[in-house]
């Protein structure tokens, strides 16, 4: 069932095809232009993180191979900095995700490019699992930039002063953060993300964070040109308001929350963010992805 | 010119750093007391309570009245009692005993002073998570940073700010350099801010907090003061001296009294 329809939105006419969706009603908004790839958050879309090893979320690994399947290109974008990304892969296999490395964009190697592009010496306020990674630059040269990644437990006071210490002597002060996130689920509850220092060490200092990750554009750009799909052709899935869904829009690309993850119907409606869907999973946003793929 | 007839002076950095006086300031001090200007001791230090600092300025040899000595967590206390707050507090240890008989339990809102103690990530969590039910922030500052003997270290400010922006929440301040702040101390004094002037070493929460507020304001070139603070604030300083002996120097050369 469903109905054909020929508008004039501009010089030639364009032919809609409306379908239901499976939970009825017309095909949305967000599926009329063509989706010619997909870019994935991965902690609270495609697994829920914890201190052991995190639970997977059901439909979520069917959802990624029919992605696969089908031929539409994906690629996984994270802020996760507490794990290196070879760990996180393995911690997604073990789930029954069939990936591979080059499939997975984190701001770890991004900002390691960075520092040796510009030749800067960090002074690093990371997570411990991550710092080795991390150690650029020549020893014994003093820092010219901060890093800030997601530190947990390591953002304790003497850390912050630090990192705090570090800026106030450099003659030109750099504090580059991975990701801008408010807060993100852990252990089924909310946690302080690495925006939340970035802001403080910003209000400290008076300097501007430089972020690499989401909501970064160079960020979801570097993923996008690695799909060769243009913006307006793709759609990223994520469970954070800002950093996922607004990221994307600001990019040119579609937003679409899930609920799961950090997800909290306080969320909504948001004053200034209008997600192009909401969906209760992955597993429900690639049913909609597919189910229109055909059509266009 | 305005004649002068309150002095409210800050302490730590301007008067003394820790348990070192600045030089010249006891003297400083019973110079200007032998003058007919009222004096309040108006501070941020949110580390530890009015008596223990008290006890560390008479130790160290200053001559101050307890009730002499206007904080800003005093002026938190009365903020928490009007309005019958249970708060989680991020108070250093020493600070507490200005909340004795505040209950903590069930807490429905956050207070947060100067304690490196309790800026861990585990603390700063619970506070968010509170803060996230739509629980009032309360700041009793939100200093940048602050002088200790080890060197500049990183103020309350942030943290608050970081909380801020975790929860979307507005903190509210009650120490310098919020207007209430300044009224609230030159309540008893009987004096009006127009009739008053603060002398700090922090450009922005003493002098220029200050200055908005209606008094004027002397900045210091002590403590956490750094050059060229004086350049960074609006409305400028109404004068800056060496340090605090000096700007009592200027008030009485002036015969008290200031543009």
């Amino acid at each position: 069932m469903g109905c054909k329809a020929t508008l004039s939105l501009g010089p030639s006419p364009v032919t809609l095809h409306c379908e239901p969706t499976r939970k009825g009603g017309r095909m949305g908004e967000w599926l009329r232009s063509p989706i010619r790839g997909v870019l994935l958050d991965i902690t609270g879309v495609l697994y829920e993180s914890s201190a052991e090893h995190g639970t997977v979320i059901p439909g979520s690994v069917k959802a990624v191979n029919r992605l696969r399947e089908s031929g539409m290109p994906f690629r996984l974008v994270t802020n996760e900095t507490t794990t290196p990304t070879k760990v996180l892969l393995d911690k997604l296999r073990s789930f029954g995700y069939q990936l591979e490395e080059r499939e997975l964009f984190s701001p770890i190697p991004a900002v390691v490019k960075l520092l040796h592009q510009e030749q800067l010496v960090p002074h690093l306020l990371v997570h411990p699992k991550v710092e080795g990674e991390l150690r650029v630059g020549e020893k014994g040269s003093p820092a010219s930039c901060v890093v800030l990644g997601d530190a947990e437990d390591n953002f304790s006071y003497a850390n912050l002063n630090s990192a705090f210490r570090a800026l106030m002597v450099m003659p030109r002060p750099r504090l580059i953060t991975l990701g801008y996130g408010r807060y993100y689920k852990h252990n089924q509850q909310l946690q302080l993300d690495v925006g939340v220092y970035a802001k403080a060490l910003e209000f400290a200092c008076g300097v501007e964070s430089e972020v690499v990750g989401k909501p970064s554009p160079a960020f979801f750009n570097q993923a996008l040109a690695d799909m060769g799909v243009q913006a307006k052709e793709a759609v990223m899935v994520g469970d954070d308001i800002s950093s996922d869904v607004e990221g994307a829009q600001k990019c040119g690309m579609r937003g679409v929350l899930v609920r799961t993850g950090k997800f909290t119907s306080s969320l909504l409606p948001h004053p200034t963010i209008t997600p192009d869907c909401v969906v209760d999973n992955l597993a429900e946003a690639v049913d909609q992805i597919l189910a229109a793929k055909g059509k266009n | 010119m305005r004649k002068i007839g309150a002095v409210l002076i800050d302490l730590s950095g301007t008067i003394h750093i820790d348990n070192t006086v600045i030089p010249g300031a006891i003297q400083a001090l019973n110079k200007l007391r032998a003058t007919d200007v009222k004096i309040k001791f108006v501070t941020n230090t949110t580390k530890e309570s009015k008596r223990i600092l008290h006890d560390r300025l008479t130790c160290i040899g200053f001559t101050i009245d307890k009730d002499e000595i206007f904080t800003s967590l005093t002026a938190a206390r009365q903020l928490v009692d009007k309005r019958a707050l249970r708060p989680y507090m991020l108070i250093a240890e020493a600070a507490r005993e200005e909340f004795a008989g505040v209950s903590g339990q069930d807490p429905n809102s956050v207070l947060v002073g100067l304690a490196p103690e309790c800026f861990d990530y585990e603390h700063m969590t619970t506070a968010m998570r509170i803060l996230l039910e739509g629980s009032p922030l309360i700041a009793i500052h939100k200093a940048r940073y602050y002088k200790r003997s080890d060197g500049l270290a990183i103020g309350p400010g942030a943290f608050v700010t970081g909380l801020e922006y975790s929860t979307g929440c507005k903190a509210e301040v009650v120490g310098k350099p919020e207007s209430s702040f300044f009224h609230t101390a030159l309540q008893d004094l009987g004096v009006s801010a127009a009739e008053a002037v603060m002398i700090g070493d922090d450009a922005r929460d003493d002098v220029c907090g200050a200055m908005t507020a209606g008094l004027r304001g002397i900045l210091v070139k002590t403590g956490k003061y750094r050059a060229g603070d004086e350049d960074k604030v609006d409305p400028v300083p109404s004068f800056v001296a060496d340090d605090f002996p000096r700007a009592v120097d200027y008030l009485i050369e002036n015969g008290l009294s200031l543009p």
